[in-house]
């Protein structure tokens, strides 16, 4: 089960009913092949991680105004491409309770400042609480939408099966694929059970005491369902030779190119460079 | 190697997603229906460092959070950088489970009443340090108002009293070891949170905790001494409450489930003796 273009085995053949205009080299029918479309979707996942990832980098580690506002700009323009700016929205108001949170306490609350802009009560903002602040914020912002545009970009299975083409074992795809495949199907069951224990009287707005004794009633129950599922997804996934030694052959093959692998060097080592340079005062930028 | 690949059994594989997903719902549930200002967020990364050994336990931290801030539907917000933390909850927790600190211990009699004395008097002793630490003491560095002990204080001491409660009313003494380790994690899950923080996102994390965080720097301190101050409050008291429910939890599963883990053997009571 080696190479990653096996041949149609000669009982089967190509289906002649299943549209294949780009005839590909596995004779693979559309349907598995899925090709995402669009400018940006288009470009192979890995591509698009390491965009995602060397943004958080960039936001976080280059200090002061140019790291998050660059990364904020490149991730709007990304964003424009796609066509996900809609969508980004929600993101963006996710942030909002540790937005206001950075900008009331580090703008009132900034250890040391003297520089006083207005006062408010007993509190004073300063300038340099507030340039702290605003910095934070777009750090937070940049590296949210970089990693939005990213999840909303690019299917999981589609990262997945690229990921294992290029060499991660099938264990971390089954755990990565499997948790974010199990989220909405938990939290569907979260409700059930937190409905079931309210009709059998549990107080969830009551004081803290009552609300601590909450957890166990929830908790319990959710963790014990789930547990039980442990034995026979085992049993089936032994059944499947889910332990045998050799690689799994990845059907879908997303379409790479030499432009990518260039880029995605490009970007990977720049960045590394770049934070590198920043956080050793190299380059001092505003 | 053989170290490493015992960790991830088939088993193991199959119980890290699920662990995975309690995580991430059980946190956002509690954070969000019940409303309390814990996280509860590492109770499937305790279980998995517990069952399968520290390796295991940290993988699950780190993806936890990795794929909280990915994930399609509930994603978003800040919660990526602390995969850090997370993944160093799951390796304590892998060496709590390698030296057998969540196995039922029975006892009764004067053996349960030392036991549940010695639990209270170690909650104590385990805030003594915190209180004496150069980050609160030394006026230059910390700066902390004087209510932080007073407060401090007073939750030792009910801590002292549940987890003394606890063993004497389960007769158990494993009360004892569980609480100890819990207390640890939330220690050091302090120590490694801070920075991050700190550094990422301005020393607060947008929960309800961050009115301690104003209220530390209204009191002197420096942001990263502020968000130590409030890890120092929060996570003991999360982790040795994450700590008694993967506890509570783990006594409710049947040894023949238990014992097919790797660390199984660790859990699951010598009925012989």
């Amino acid at each position: 089960m080696t190479g990653s273009s096996g041949t149609v085995p000669p009982d089967r053949g190509p289906d002649p009913s299943v549209a294949n205009p780009e005839g590909s080299a596995a004779g693979l029918p559309a349907y598995v092949l899925r090709v995402p479309t669009g400018t940006y979707r288009s470009l192979n996942p890995f591509t698009k991680s390491v965009v995602a990832l060397s943004s958080a980098l960039v936001a976080f580690g280059v200090r002061g105004w140019t790291g998050p506002l660059s990364v904020l700009l490149l991730t709007a323009a990304i964003a424009l491409v796609a066509g996900v700016s809609r969508s980004l929205r929600r993101f963006v108001l996710a942030t909002i309770p540790i937005v206001v949170s950075i900008l009331l306490i580090n703008a009132f609350l900034y250890p040391g400042a003297t520089d006083v802009l207005f006062r408010v009560g007993p509190f004073a903002a300063t300038g340099t609480g507030v340039t702290v602040a605003l910095q934070a914020t777009l750090r937070v912002v940049a590296f949210a939408l970089s990693v939005a545009v990213f999840s909303l970009t690019t299917a999981t299975d589609d990262f997945l099966a690229d990921l294992e083409r290029r060499g991660t074992g099938r264990r971390l795809t089954f755990v990565v694929g499997s948790a974010i495949g199990m989220i909405p199907a938990m939290a569907s069951r979260a409700t059930e059970i937190v409905e079931a224990q309210r009709a059998r009287g549990l107080d969830t707005e009551g004081s803290v005491r009552r609300r601590i004794r909450g957890i166990v009633p929830l908790a319990g129950p959710m963790v014990f369902g789930a547990l039980s599922e442990v034995e026979e997804r085992t049993v089936a996934l032994e059944a499947r030779g889910f332990s045998a030694p050799a690689r799994r052959t990845v059907m879908r093959i997303l379409p790479d190119s030499g432009a990518q692998r260039a880029l995605r060097w490009l970007l990977g080592v720049g960045t590394i460079v770049v934070v590198g340079a920043s956080i050793a005062g190299r380059f001092p930028l505003p | 190697m053989a170290w490493l690949s015992r960790q991830f059994s088939t088993r193991v594989i199959v119980l890290i997603p699920i662990a995975i997903a309690i995580n991430i719902v059980l946190g956002y549930t509690v954070q969000t229906i019940l409303k309390l200002p814990i996280y509860l967020d590492s109770i499937g990364t305790i279980l998995v460092g517990v069952l399968a050994g520290p390796i295991a336990g940290a993988l699950t931290g780190i993806l936890s959070n990795l794929i909280w801030q990915y994930a399609p539907v509930i994603g978003g917000g800040t919660i990526g950088p602390f995969a850090i933390t997370a993944g160093v909850i799951g390796l304590l927790a892998g060496i709590w489970g390698q030296l057998a600190v969540y196995r039922s211990r029975p006892a009764s009699g004067m053996q349960l009443i030392v036991a549940a004395i010695a639990a209270g008097v170690i909650a104590v002793v385990v805030v003594i340090p915190i209180l004496n630490n150069p980050a609160y003491t030394d006026p230059n560095v910390g700066g902390y108002p004087s209510w932080v002990y007073t407060a401090a204080a007073v939750i030792a001491v009910i801590v002292a009293v549940v987890v003394a409660a606890f063993i004497y009313v389960r007769r158990d003494l494993a009360g004892l070891w569980v609480a100890v380790a819990g207390v640890l994690t939330g220690i050091v899950a302090a120590f490694v949170s801070a920075p991050i923080s700190a550094i990422a996102f301005g020393g607060v994390t947008g929960g309800g905790t961050d009115l301690l965080v104003a209220a530390l720097r209204q009191g002197g301190s420096d942001v990263i001494h502020a968000s130590l101050g409030q890890g120092l409050f929060s996570d003991p008291i999360d982790k040795t409450i994450t700590s008694f429910v993967v506890f509570i939890i783990l006594s409710g599963l049947s040894p023949r489930l238990l014992a097919r883990f790797p660390l199984g053997d660790r859990l699951v009571r010598d009925r012989a003796a």
